[in-house]
Parts: C-alpha cells; sequence; structure tokens
C-alpha cells in the first residue's frame, strides 16, 4: 500500500515516459545529482569531521555515506520511476533485516559504541590507558574493538561496547602528572637540611615543572622516621621515567650529605645490668662455665 | 664558536670541547662535558662542513613543545592603546649541523646548552601548554648577553585594549623565531599584541636588530614539518 503510495507520489512528479532512451536519461540524471549530493555531503563531513576522527575510520564513516546515498536513490526513487515493484524487495529485506539484527547484535552494539568512540575520542591511539582493569598503550581503535598492548607486551582485544560503557583512566589525557614520594630520615637528621637538598635535586630536574611548583614537606613523625613527602609535577609523557629514576637520586644525595634514611629499629631497655659475655670465651672452653 | 667549521678540528667552550675527526671518507663527531664523552656519532662517506650556531630554545632534554615562556622577574604595566618596545633574555640553545658541499642542505646532529632547562605548564592541566621556562628580567634598552649562554628579543607590545594591563610574563612559538647572531650577540625581534587581559598574542619579525647580524639555521624549519602557526597565542592570561 506504502509502495503504491510512494510510486504515484514519485510519478505524479515525474510522469514515467514511454521512450526507452528518455527514460535511460532520467535514470543517469538522478544518479548524477545524487551522486553530486552525496560527493557534497561527504566533503562536507570530511572537513568537519577530519580533527575529531582518524582518518582511517573517516574513510568508512564517508564511503558508508556515499554507497548508502547511492542505494537510497535507487531504491527509493529509480525503481518507483520506473514502476519496479520493491514491496516484494522490502518484505524480504525486512524479514532478512530482522534475522541479521538478532544475530548481529552484539556486532551492531560494538559497531554504534566503535563510533561514539571516535566521535567522542576519551582515548587515542598511543595513550597509556587503564580499560576494565586492562593497563596498556592503546594501538588501535576500530570499528568493532580496541586494540591494548599491556605493559607486559600483551595483545588484548577489547570489544568497543566494553571499552565505551566500562570506565575509562587514560593517564596521558591531561598535559602534566604528579607523583609522590615518602621519604622517610633518621630523627637525629635535620628535616629543614633534607629538604633543602631534595628541593635542590628537583630544581635541576628539567621536566620538574616550575608551575605547578613542587611541594614538599614533614608529614609525620612515625614511630622509626621523620617521613617528608615529596610531591613533582611533570609533563605527562615524561612522568613515568622520572619517577623511577629520582627516588634512588634523592636516597644517594642525601646519604652524601650524612642524612640517613631511617629504617624500623627498637631499643630495648632492661630493668637491671645485664651480665654478659664474649661469645668467643663461650666457645674455646665449649661449655658455659656459670 | 658559532661558525662554519671544515673538518677535522677541534673547539672548546667553557666544559665544552667539540672534536671532529676524519677517518678516511667518514666523520667522528664527538661532544665531551667537563672531559666525559656525551655524544659521539660516526657520519659515513661524508665530506661535508660543519655548523655550529644558535638555535630554537626548545629541543633540550628532549622535544616536547615547541613553545618559550619568558617569565617576567618583575611585572610590567602598559596602559590602554599604548605601545612600548622592551627588551628580555632568552636562553640560548645550540645546533650542530652537517652541510653538503653546496651548503644547502644540512641536518641536525647534535644540540647541546650551557644552560639549566626547566620546563612549566601554562593555562589549564587540559588545554593549556607545556612550555621551556625561562626567567628574565625587563630591560629598556639593549642587555648585555653573552651569546654562548643568552640573547635578546627585543618585544614591542602594544596593549589593543581599553584597560591598563599587567604583564608578567610571554609565550613564544619556535615555529615563527628568526634568530640571528653576531659576534658576541644574539637576538631576535618579536611583537606581542594584547587584546584583553586573557589574551595576546605574539609573533616574529624577519628582520634581524641590527644589519650586522647573520641568520642562524633554525631547527624547526630544517624539519619541513607542516606548520598550522607560527604565533604564540595566551589563551589562559599574560
Amino acid at each position: 500500500m506504502n509502495n503504491s503510495n510512494t510510486n504515484s507520489t514519485i510519478t505524479s512528479y515525474m510522469p514515467a515516459l514511454s521512450d526507452p532512451l528518455l527514460q535511460i536519461t532520467t535514470v543517469i540524471a538522478i544518479l548524477f545529482f545524487t551522486i553530486l549530493l552525496a560527493k557534497g555531503i561527504t566533503i562536507y563531513l570530511q572537513r568537519a569531521l577530519k580533527d575529531k576522527m582518524d582518518k582511517e575510520h573517516l574513510n568508512i564513516l564517508i564511503k558508508s555515506i556515499y554507497y548508502g546515498a547511492i542505494v537510497i536513490s535507487i531504491v527509493g526513487v529509480i525503481f518507483p520511476y520506473l514502476q519496479i515493484d520493491t514491496s516484494g524487495l522490502l518484505v524480504a529485506g525486512g524479514v532478512v533485516g530482522i534475522v541479521l539484527g538478532f544475530a548481529s547484535q552484539s556486532i551492531m552494539g560494538n559497531l554504534i559504541s566503535g563510533v561514539f568512540l571516535m566521535v567522542e575520542r576519551p582515548i587515542k591511539i598511543g595513550d597509556q590507558v587503564n580499560i576494565d582493569n586492562k593497563l596498556g598503550f592503546v594501538e588501535d581503535i576500530k570499528i568493532i574493538s580496541t586494540i591494548i598492548r599491556t605493559y607486559d607486551g600483551l595483545f588484548i582485544r577489547l570489544p568497543n561496547e566494553t571499552v565505551f560503557t566500562t570506565s575509562i583512566t587514560n593517564y596521558v589525557a591531561n598535559l602534566a602528572r604528579r607523583f609522590e614520594y615518602v621519604v622517610g630520615i633518621r630523627y637525629s637528621d635535620s628535616a629543614d637540611e633534607a629538604i633543602k637538598i631534595i628541593r635542590d635535586i628537583i630544581e635541576k630536574e628539567p621536566f620538574a615543572l616550575v608551575n605547578p611548583e613542587p611541594s614538599i614537606f614533614v608529614d609525620t613523625l612515625g614511630d622509626n622516621a621523620v617521613n617528608i613527602i615529596v610531591r613533582i609535577w611533570a609533563p605527562a609523557t615524561q612522568w613515568y621515567d622520572m619517577k623511577t629514576r629520582l627516588l634512588w637520586v634523592i636516597k644517594k644525595t642525601l646519604e652524601e650529605n650524612g642524612i640517613e634514611i631511617a629504617f624500623p629499629q627498637r631499643t630495648v631497655w632492661f630493668a637491671s645490668e645485664l651480665n654478659t659475655r664474649k661469645m668467643s670465651d663461650i666457645s674455646e672452653t665449649g661449655y658455659d662455665e656459670q | 664558536m658559532f661558525e662554519i667549521y671544515h673538518p677535522p678540528f677541534t673547539t672548546v667552550t667553557e666544559d665544552t670541547e667539540i672534536i671532529v675527526e676524519k677517518q678516511g671518507d667518514d666523520i667522528i663527531y664527538k661532544r665531551l662535558f667537563k672531559g666525559d664523552e656525551e655524544k659521539e656519532l660516526v657520519l659515513l662517506n661524508n665530506d661535508g662542513n660543519i655548523v655550529i650556531n644558535p638555535i630554537e630554545p626548545v629541543n633540550l632534554p628532549e622535544s616536547i613543545t615547541s613553545f618559550l615562556l619568558i617569565e617576567f622577574k618583575r611585572s610590567a604595566i602598559i596602559r590602554p592603546g599604548d605601545k612600548k618596545k622592551i627588551y628580555l633574555k632568552f636562553p640560548t640553545e645550540i645546533g650542530v649541523f652537517v652541510t653538503d658541499k653546496s651548503g644547502k642542505n644540512y641536518e641536525v646532529i647534535d644540540v647541546f646548552t650551557l644552560n639549566k632547562i626547566k620546563y612549566t605548564l601554562y593555562g589549564s592541566h587540559t588545554q593549556g601548554m607545556i612550555c621551556r621556562h625561562w626567567e628574565s628580567d625587563i630591560y629598556t634598552d639593549e642587555p648585555d648577553t653573552d651569546n654562548l649562554y643568552e640573547g635578546f628579543i627585543e618585544l614591542s607590545i602594544s596593549n589593543e585594549s581599553n584597560h591598563q594591563m599587567e604583564i608578567t610574563k610571554a609565550i613564544f612559538n619556535a615555529y615563527g623565531m628568526k634568530l640571528y647572531f653576531g659576534d658576541t650577540r644574539l637576538g631576535m625581534r618579536a611583537s606581542m599584541r594584547i587584546i584583553n587581559k586573557l589574551l595576546a598574542e605574539t609573533d616574529f619579525s624577519t628582520y634581524p636588530t641590527t644589519s650586522r647580524f647573520k641568520r642562524s639555521m633554525e631547527l624547526y624549519t630544517t624539519r619541513k614539518l607542516a606548520i598550522t602557526t607560527t604565533k604564540g597565542i595566551m589563551e589562559f592570561g599574560i
């Protein structure tokens, strides 16, 4: 019913021509205008989405729109104009669509998630991320899945639906990142001196940012040590190298300046004087004479 | 130090020594700091010259940004609609290039500096930028500088806003830098257009501060990258 209505609407605007040559010319003209329109739309999309999507995925999207427009034009305009009954085609297409829809539910979910990921761009290729407790580098973002290379070198393929619906931690999305050390020094050492030494080390470090400035302060008077907190901001790309290197530099420099890193120790006080002897006296006689 | 060298040669500056030796058709390049080798390269089948000259100061210890932020030791205040020329100091980075016989094609082989290197964040954590940091006083005349350590920027500031503006920093884009150097001095000519309290724009002039200066080989030109802008846009305050 609907199909016949569409046919009559289209034929009312473009009356059917009996001359086959004219029919062919009209069909070519419709196709030409469709291609022109599709080209225009794709050029516009290419410019609009150039910075928002990567080239590979943008090409897929543009091709889908381009060929989709041509298919819609053929089925929706040319077939009715040529008075080809498409009702059977639509019924068959509908049934096939339902079957395919059930069969490819998860694929479609992943596909749509993939499109949203490309537009929203919470992650980019090369970023260091934690997705669904999978830590590593983003190797590729495909239309259906995202590939992660873990820090151990493992290949992990995550369906885009998982990526889109789970929480994502992107370690390099922001420009700067902070890291922290706790440096425990002995009670007998000067915390002021230690802070000055640590500040000098940070001052010499190129990637320890001037702004936001580092903070170094005595945090707690612990059981075994005076705990100094050292907080340093670094560019997100340099953060890890610096974090892994700087603590040992601090430890060595403090020790070179006579400040020791404290370790757990306990002082025991005895109520009466202990009667002690050298171990060597015992080993010479073979037994304890007392 | 800033000149064209024909290998083999040795040049010593402060604690840095550059030794370039010829071995057959090859060139051995060595840079030592306080006697310790910092860099060694073998340039295969090379009969070109070595050029040492100042380059844009945003490359060390590795190139992570193209922006240089100069923080003023004292703030400068400029009246609305006013224009003023000031001088700032900037750090020197030294580039070592190898050229072919014609001298037209050149490639950087080493970069070093005698200065302290620090970086900073300008603007927000998400939209801002990481910049090479340098602190400079404001001078009304050309300051005395040693071109191995520092150069000067002749900065023409124009306040196009309707309000008096306090300037505490200036950001420059290495892609726009035009370095000119003489025997002892190194200079750049730049401009800063203040649009409002949060927005300003800096750019460089292609003319030297004095006609006696020679144009430096710039690293950000030799890379032949697609450049979007040569300007420094300060959109998080001045």
